[in-house]
């Protein structure tokens, strides 16, 4: 028996809905759609053991790369904490921006544009979900990258540096959920963009260096990625008093990341718009290998 | 009465029809399904990439100063796209024609070995992977003052008997993923992360941790990048790997590729044998 008894004699009344309902509606959706994905922390050991073993490898190559010039042991806990932000990095692109074509591809898309909700719930879950699991990898590359490798940390604002990094999460998953979008319209080409969202980017957003070391190219990224942006901050507040000095103070940095995770979202919604009136108009965005 | 004829097994001209069809599926399934510009800008950014990490890693501790080491990272960076390459080459082409276009086991059924087409299927991305190593050691030559002092003597055996090494590993990855069920893609990129850490492509063997360093010295990866590196800079790596002559370097390159080689291929049929009978050749995923 539904829950919400509705009274309506015609389709008209059947479809307006209370803003209760809506509002009660979209956070079943966002809860439905994270649910796999914080229940899959621990019914697919496969993807812990991936998920932690792949990014502890490439931060080992770099560890030790660091160790064969001789740098100074901060560097180490650079390569570390970028290693950990790098999880992040690959749920965005693969758990976020890749998924819609994955969904279509499984016949689910259909289901969403259909179900009464707005995509943006679908999407908010999936970073939510996402968040949720890949925090526990990140915290585990965190935690057996300094173990192995003796990271020190100096922390001197612990809070401040929690929520910087939350600060960071907003516009890194806002950027995810307009890629979705924009994945979807380039069809087959999301996996080669996929695997371009790699190894440029970890050089462009400093993930293996302080990301002063490219200043010129590092002012543009300042603007349009969060990773680069937050990682900078990150690493002035875990590692206080490094030779190695940030791109901007972490006050300007902060603002930054509360700006773009502004327009990140807004045009995540906007291009959510744009990608359901070509569902309905060219109905190919359900056809499966396109 | 049994016709011979027809069941005369798989000849040479059928493997090399096999193969060259496969290399047109293979191409074609790369490259033509892609916007040409974005499919060149994806096969370059990757390795120049890879290798900028390494260089500004490099720039920022030494500011420029020791580049052998400089020398070292880009050609052990560049040379590694084709371990890569061979690795993901060979298993997503397998993983794909089960996975996605469900045609494994068609080919398995036609009158002609699954071993050719497979070669053919993934040569496009190691012919791709070659254009990276070019690609990156000419930006090396030109933008970062890499001197190549090419020995070709050293350098065609040791790349043709180090590449049979690492297609010999790919193929004991393509037959070892054939038998997964879960997380199959991301085996290569594990393994091929593992090798990256223990082969001395990007930091001399030595920094290594001492329990490591047997796993190092025992893969055909490290002797190829190592005597890759004697025939095109004409010195070896910094560190007692580099002390070690040129023809010894090439003689434990010859030992461990004749290791690796026959117990890929015996591991190879071994899988294929097993996936027949257990009905793996047709499996869903889903992953």
């Amino acid at each position: 028996m539904t829950r919400y008894r509705t009274i309506a004699t015609t389709p008209r009344e059947a479809a307006e809905w209370s803003t209760g309902r809506l509002i009660r509606t979209n956070l079943r959706a966002i809860v439905g759609r994270a649910y796999p994905r914080i229940v899959g922390l621990a019914r697919e050991p496969s993807w812990l053991f991936f998920e932690i073993f792949l990014p502890f490898l490439a931060v080992s190559a770099f560890v030790f790369v660091y160790r064969a010039l001789e740098a100074p042991e901060e560097f180490v806990g650079f390569v570390v904490l970028g290693g950990a932000m790098t999880a992040f990095w690959l749920n965005v692109v693969w758990m976020m921006a890749a998924q819609f074509y994955w969904e279509k591809d499984q016949g689910n898309l259909e289901l969403y544009f259909t179900a009464p909700m707005h995509l943006m719930s679908i999407l908010a879950g999936m970073a939510i979900g996402g968040l949720v699991l890949t925090s526990s990898r990140a915290l585990a590359v965190i935690g057996i990258g300094s173990l192995v490798y003796g990271v020190t940390y100096h922390v001197e604002e612990p809070f401040v540096l929690v929520g910087v990094f939350f600060l960071t999460m907003v516009p890194l998953y806002g950027m995810g959920m307009l890629l979705a979008s924009l994945f979807l319209m380039w069809g087959r080409e999301g996996f080669h963009l996929a695997q371009l969202l790699q190894e440029p980017i970890y050089f462009l957003g400093g993930v293996n260096f302080p990301l002063r070391a490219i200043a010129p190219v590092a002012g543009v990224m300042m603007a349009i990625l969060p990773l680069a942006v937050g990682l900078d901050a990150m690493r002035q507040l875990a590692f206080v008093g490094s030779e190695a000095q940030g791109m901007l103070p972490v006050g300007t940095e902060a603002l930054i990341l509360v700006a773009m995770g502004v327009a990140f979202l807004a045009a995540a919604r906007l291009a959510l718009g744009y990608l359901e009136k070509l569902a309905r108009r060219e109905g190919r965005l359900t056809l499966r290998w396109q | 009465m049994i016709d011979r004829a027809a069941v005369r097994g798989v000849t040479l001209a059928d493997a090399w029809r096999s193969f060259r069809t496969a290399i047109g599926l293979g191409w074609a399934v790369e490259s033509n399904w892609s916007d040409p510009f974005l499919f060149f800008l994806y096969t370059m950014a990757k390795p120049l990439a890879a290798a900028g990490i390494l260089v500004v890693m490099f720039q920022v501790i030494t500011q420029g100063r020791n580049p052998e080491f400089l020398q070292f990272l880009i050609v052990g960076s560049a040379l590694w796209n084709v371990v890569f390459g061979v690795m993901a080459g060979l298993v997503q082409s397998i993983l794909e024609d089960r996975e996605r276009y469900r045609m494994i086991k068609y080919v398995v059924v036609t009158p002609t070995s699954l071993f050719p087409f497979l070669l053919g299927r993934s040569l496009a991305r190691v012919l791709v992977s070659f254009v990276a190593v070019v690609l990156t050691l000419v930006v090396g030559v030109v933008f970062l003052g890499v001197d190549l002092r090419p020995n070709l003597l050293y350098l065609v055996p040791a790349t043709l008997i180090g590449v049979t090494a690492v297609i010999a590993l790919g193929i004991f990855m393509a037959g070892w993923c054939l038998q997964l069920r879960q997380e199959a893609w991301s085996y290569p990129e594990a393994i091929a992360g593992a090798l990256y850490l223990v082969s001395g492509a990007i930091f001399p063997i030595d920094v290594l941790p001492a329990w490591l360093h047997p796993i190092a010295y025992a893969s055909p990866t490290t002797w190829w990048l190592e005597a890759s590196r004697r025939g095109l800079l004409g010195h070896g790596s910094p560190g007692p790997t580099g002390a070690i002559p040129d023809g010894l370097v090439m003689i434990f390159l010859l030992v461990s590729t004749a290791v690796v080689l026959p117990l890929s291929l015996a591991a190879f049929a071994w899988f294929i044998r097993r996936a027949r009978r257990a009905g793996l050749l047709d499996m869903v995923t889903g992953s």
